[in-house]
């Protein structure tokens, strides 16, 4: 299978699995219950936008974003949006559709 | 023949017998359930008048033994003989042992006739008027004279002027009714603007605080607060309202924390001051004491503890030129009849009740129990249902899931009450409202029976000894809180293999402060103490033990005394990864006080302690200590508010921050309500642990306490906390037990939420500060309140924090803000909240209790709780 290259906001990924490590990354030099600052915002926003569930996960609009524990001891980034709520999203579903 | 000499033959010889019947006699009327006795009516025989000139004489003397025999010659004239004369005699004889409580109860109890003095000869009355002028005290602000005993009395006179006191008495010899009148008396007519009360546990603190509010009564002269806040220390110091302030150490080092030093206390009393040994807060305690002290030179001490034998090693370190005295008593006030409890061979519902006294033993008689005991917990169970039935009765239980079972088999072999009490039923509420429905002590305190133990809610706890103490609840099984400084006494006190917190056997000074619980001055002639299965080496490793008074050590003292274990330890606490090192927990806290010192100082040789250890080993801790120094640019004075952290630790943690390649902000706590808050305590906590010092233990229970921590400061009850636990519990399938769950949650309140974060976050936000002001981000500083303040009240509100410091308990503030809408309430805003709903408050479904709290703090008018 071909590689299938993505581009989110900025960023242009040659594969889909760079675009994923390089959120994992990005997520392991955070601890929990940090605020993701501006710069990477920038690419998590275009990857939330890609999530094939991206209106519900949008919600009433982006405000930032954080990185707190989720089930079962994992992390993961989670969205905090303007009407005060939040949700996780998970980086694979995001950039694999 | 001398007189010691004819009193020493008079117990050994000279009176043995009838003092051995009266003995016998007097404690078979104090117990319940005894198997009848067929014998001749001993009381017959005996020769009064000889035993009480044996008694009169025996009074003259100031040692223990002799005190006591005379006590047990008047109590037995008093309440075995119908004779007036010796009635009167006995009285007399009270009367020469400064024991005017017990004539007065012997009065009011019909005893003795009252107008005793119009029945005595004109040479008696004007010797027995003479003795109550001797022994009374002038208090300064009522000008009411009042009746003491010896101890009372030196304590009076030598309290006077600026020098510092150590004063050392037994349980129940009415130490702490008496410091506080004296207290209140400095206050009104003395110097004493800014008051310092010292109680080394949150239990005790909220007991005084209240016990000093009812004394106060309405007055505005005085303010009483136990928060850690500066508007009634400066309204004080301005000429306002004077101002007790009633602190755990840690309190008081907040407040001096709040006020950068510029502290200045007139008087500071510190009580149950022997926990200056305790192991990791005696050290914070000495620490207060010398800050305070050093915040204001003149400030005057004085020190309270319970038999100790060097109540003098506590003014060891007065500042220079200023005097210091010791006042010490032995005298017992009641009588308290030590027995032990054998089983009968092959009958297991009788029990060999055996009076100990002075090495000598004499036979009291088989107790008869309701019921086979068969287990431990039966057995002490059963034992205290059947000897204490009429009340009064406390039951020493090794743990507090302990306390709860045996108090159920209590309650189970007790009859009905019917109907229940008012006030009974209106604890029981408050157990189901303000702890969970189905707390086990809702049930057990209908029937009069409760179990107590220290981490439970403040209002709770108070509510459980007030009731035992007017007689409501007849039998309480408490744990070793009562020993860490609780004031209550009993009438009985039934213990087996008594145990000091986890698992320890109890020394026997610690056994003896609980043991002499047993009798309550004014209110019993005499206590019981009732020690089951005496011979079981398990139960007892060493016995029964005697009498025996506390050995007063600093804790700082007795960890240098431990050799070169303190210099290995510095020598290792600078390493990269300090959590290798072994009894950290033993060295950390005063390891903390000396870095600190040195800092001050340059060399602790020049501190008070150098002088009570060898030079040799100063100069090795010196050699320590200056190359841990040497690595620290934290200030002094940020080591110095916070006792028991080290400055090393607190290094650690700025180079940490340093090199944090994050932003800053996260470094932060999020504000509570964000949902950040839960997840970034537990970084915080794990940050803390890695390079402060490894307080948050085991790893895998950082997120539990991150979340208690989380809902403390959100104001949640503890109703909604456990709640919210047994739903966890429940949505993930996990199996619980509700006591334990319930335990378990009080404990992390106290524990975690309540100690350990406050202690090492407070630490944690002042290093961060400084951090943020050498990289210019002096913004995200916010001087709000202090984040340890936030956790030991549990507030994160304005209005929250207005409640408690209105001087309502955590659980009744709120109770209260959970119907109050706005968050942002001065208050005087709270109390007119609260007066605009006078008439609907007993509506909202607010326990009783929480009610009456709230009208009394509020000082509102009594039809609000009606």
């Amino acid at each position: 299978m071909p590689a299938k290259p993505i581009t989110l906001g900025p960023f242009h990924f040659k594969r889909r699995g760079d675009a994923i490590a390089f959120l994992k990354a990005m997520l392991g030099r955070y601890d929990v219950g940090d605020r993701v600052n501006a710069d990477d915002a920038v690419l998590l926003r275009a990857a939330l936008e890609n999530h094939p569930d991206a209106a519900k996960k949008i919600g009433s609009g982006i405000q930032d974003f954080s990185v707190r524990t989720a089930d079962f001891g994992s992390r993961c980034f989670w969205v905090n949006r303007s009407d005060g709520t939040t949700e996780k999203f998970s980086i694979t579903a995001s950039i694999r559709g | 023949m001398s007189l010691a000499d004819l009193q020493s033959w008079l117990l050994q010889q000279g009176v043995r017998r009838d003092l051995d019947t009266i003995t016998r006699l007097t404690v078979r009327n104090e117990l319940d359930n005894l198997a009848p006795e067929t014998s001749v009516n001993l009381s017959a025989s005996i020769d009064w008048p000889r035993l009480l000139l044996a008694g009169s004489i025996l009074a003259r003397s100031d040692q223990r033994v002799d005190q006591e025999a005379s006590l047990r010659v008047a109590t037995a004239a008093i309440s075995l003989t119908n004779d007036q004369a010796l009635k009167d005699a006995a009285a007399v004889l009270m009367g020469k042992l400064s024991n005017f409580r017990a004539i007065t109860l012997a009065t009011d109890r019909g005893l003795v006739k009252a107008g005793l003095n119009g029945r005595l000869g004109f040479a008696l009355r004007l010797e027995s008027q003479r003795r109550e002028v001797d022994r009374s005290i002038l208090v300064q602000s009522s000008g009411a004279w009042l009746q003491v005993n010896d101890f009372q009395q030196r304590f009076w006179t030598n309290a006077a002027g600026n020098s510092w006191l150590s004063a050392s008495a037994p349980t129940a010899s009415g130490k702490t009714f008496l410091v506080l009148q004296w207290l209140i008396d400095q206050m009104i007519a003395g110097e004493s603007r800014v008051v310092v009360y010292l109680a080394p546990t949150r239990a005790l603190v909220s007991e005084i605080e209240t016990n000093l509010k009812e004394l106060l009564g309405s007055t505005e002269l005085i303010e009483v607060s136990s928060l850690p806040l500066v508007a009634k220390y400066k309204a004080a110091q301005a000429g306002g309202a004077r101002v007790i302030l009633v602190f755990t150490q840690e309190r008081l080092h907040l407040l001096a924390n709040v006020l950068s030093d510029v502290l200045s206390v007139d008087l500071l009393i510190v009580d149950e001051a022997h926990k200056i040994g305790d192991n990791q807060r005696g050290v914070i305690l000495q620490d207060a004491i010398e800050r305070a002290t050093r915040a204001n030179p003149k400030m005057k001490a004085v020190f309270i503890s319970p038999a100790t034998q060097n109540p003098e090693e506590l003014i060891t370190d007065a500042p220079d030129g200023v005097k210091t005295i010791s006042i010490d008593s032995d005298a017992s006030t009641v009588l308290q009849n030590l027995m032990v409890a054998t089983q009968v061979p092959r009958k297991s519902k009788r029990w060999k009740l055996t009076f100990r006294q002075q090495g000598s033993e004499i036979p009291i008689g088989i107790l008869q129990l309701a019921s086979t005991p068969a287990g431990l917990k039966k057995r002490l169970a059963f034992i205290a249902a059947a000897v204490g039935e009429r009340g009064g009765t406390l039951v020493y239980a090794n743990g507090a899931g302990e306390a709860e079972e045996v108090a159920d088999l209590i309650s189970q072999i007790l009859p009905k009450l019917e109907p229940i009490d008012l006030e009974l039923t209106q604890l029981a509420e408050l157990a189901r409202k303000g702890v969970h429905n189905d707390f086990r002590l809702a049930p057990l305190v209908e029937l009069g029976v409760a179990f107590h133990y220290g981490n439970m809610p403040s209002l709770l706890r108070l509510e459980i000894e007030r009731l035992f103490r007017t007689g409501k609840i007849r039998f309480l099984v408490c744990t070793s809180t009562l020993i860490e400084g609780v004031n209550l006494s009993c009438r009985t006190i039934v213990v087996r293999g008594p145990r000091k917190g986890k698992g320890h056997p109890m020394e026997p000074h610690d056994f003896w402060n609980l043991a002499g619980r047993a009798g309550r001055w004014g209110d019993e002639f005499q206590g019981n103490i009732i020690c089951i299965d005496p011979e079981d080496k398990q139960a007892w490793p060493a016995g029964v033990p005697s009498r025996a008074r506390y050995p007063i050590k600093r804790e700082s003292d007795a960890v240098l005394e431990l050799g070169d274990g303190m210099a290995d330890y510095l020598s290792k606490r600078g390493l990269s990864d300090p959590s290798s090192i072994e009894d950290m927990n033993k060295f950390e806290q005063v390891g903390a006080y000396l870095l600190t010192t040195f800092m001050r100082l340059g060399s602790i040789s020049a501190a008070s302690l150098a002088k009570r250890h060898d030079a040799a080993s100063i100069a090795k801790l010196d050699q320590a200590l200056g190359s841990l120094a040497e690595q620290i640019e934290i200030s002094v004075e940020l080591a110095a508010r916070h006792p028991g952290v080290s400055a090393v630790g607190l290094q650690r943690l700025l180079e940490a921050f340093r090199a944090y390649p994050g932003d800053v902000e996260n470094l932060l706590p999020a504000e509570v309500a964000s949902n950040d808050s839960y997840d970034r305590f537990i970084t915080i906590m794990r940050r803390v642990n890695e390079h402060l010092f490894l307080a948050f233990t085991p790893d895998t229970r950082i997120k539990l306490y991150a979340l208690v921590v989380v809902k403390w400061l959100k104001g949640y009850s503890l109703t909604r906390i456990i709640r919210d636990s047994i739903d966890w519990h429940q949505m993930v399938g996990r199996s619980y037990k509700l006591p334990e769950l319930i335990r378990g949650t009080m404990e992390l309140v106290e524990q975690i939420a309540r100690f350990r974060a406050p202690k090492y976050l407070s630490a944690y936000m002042d290093v961060l500060h400084l951090h943020l002001r050498e990289v210019g981000r002096d913004d995200l500083i916010d001087d709000g309140m202090d984040i340890g303040t936030q956790l030991e009240f549990g507030v994160s509100s304005t209005t929250l924090l207005s409640l408690m410091e209105l001087g309502l308990s955590r659980m009744s503030a709120v109770a209260l803000y959970e119907k109050i809408a706005r968050d942002d309430l001065s208050r005087e805003e709270c109390i007119a909240w609260v007066n605009e709903r006078a008439g609907q408050i007993h509506a909202m479904d607010i326990p009783a209790i929480i009610i009456r709290e709230v009208r009394e703090r509020l000082a509102l008018p009594d039809e609000v709780a009606k």
